[in-house]
């Protein structure tokens, strides 16, 4: 990966913590002086490198650990709400954003709601378990269904 | 990627389907503090597949299923 995509891949995420959402690629643009046309095709290379997911119109739809859609894992953390992709990812914000954290999803079977405070990166209720679907060789075939 | 209230509802949300694989709650936390924990920090560097495979194995998520390549 290139310099560049490397500084464009940190300021793009930089961005999304600074907004709460994800940026479009004029505002990464106006951030970084990078042409939009440039902007574009740097997150091309890197959705290809798997450093970010783009949706067909070619903006941002995942920024692991962050969502830029709505999904059933709702996060709260270091004073703003977010959305993560998974339980990986919901757990995953706090983490990369070094607060605590606390996250609401739901039982796929029973559909309970499940509410998760972290302190200190530990869950404060043990009894869920994580269940991954796919194995890992396959991950990236369809991230957004992983 | 889901959380479940126990594994009785993993392998009743299943239904007969071929499992995947079932961690702990708390081995989840582990692995994303391994994972995400310098994903906004201005040193991040992109991992290469052997880096992230290791995080697995450290804690100890090995075996075909976490095989990444």
């Amino acid at each position: 990966m290139e310099q560049a995509d490397i500084d464009l891949r940190k300021a793009t995420y930089r961005r999304f913590v600074e907004l709460g959402r994800a940026p479009t690629w004029a505002e990464v643009a106006a951030t970084t002086g990078v042409g939009e046309d440039d902007v574009r095709a740097g997150w091309r290379r890197l959705h290809e490198a798997h450093a970010l997911v783009l949706d067909d119109a070619g903006e941002i739809r995942m920024a692991n650990p962050f969502a830029a859609r709505p999904t059933d894992f709702r996060v709260e953390a270091g004073e703003r709400s977010w959305y993560a992709n998974c339980a990986w990812d919901a757990f995953g914000i706090g983490a990369a954003l070094h607060v605590d954290s606390r996250f609401e999803t739901h039982c796929p079977d029973c559909h309970d709601r499940i509410e998760i405070n972290i302190h200190d990166g530990q869950p404060d209720d043990g009894s869920p378990v994580f269940h991954v679907l796919v194995p890992a060789v396959r991950w990236w075939s369809d991230i957004g269904f992983t | 990627m889901l959380l479940f209230r126990s594994e009785a509802h993993v392998d009743r949300w299943l239904a007969g389907r071929e499992p995947g694989a079932t961690i702990p709650i708390t081995k989840l936390a582990e692995l994303a503090a391994a994972w995400w924990h310098d994903r906004l920090s201005p040193d991040w560097q992109p991992r290469s597949r052997e880096q992230s495979q290791a995080i697995l194995d450290r804690l100890g998520l090995t075996g075909d299923f976490w095989r990444l390549g």
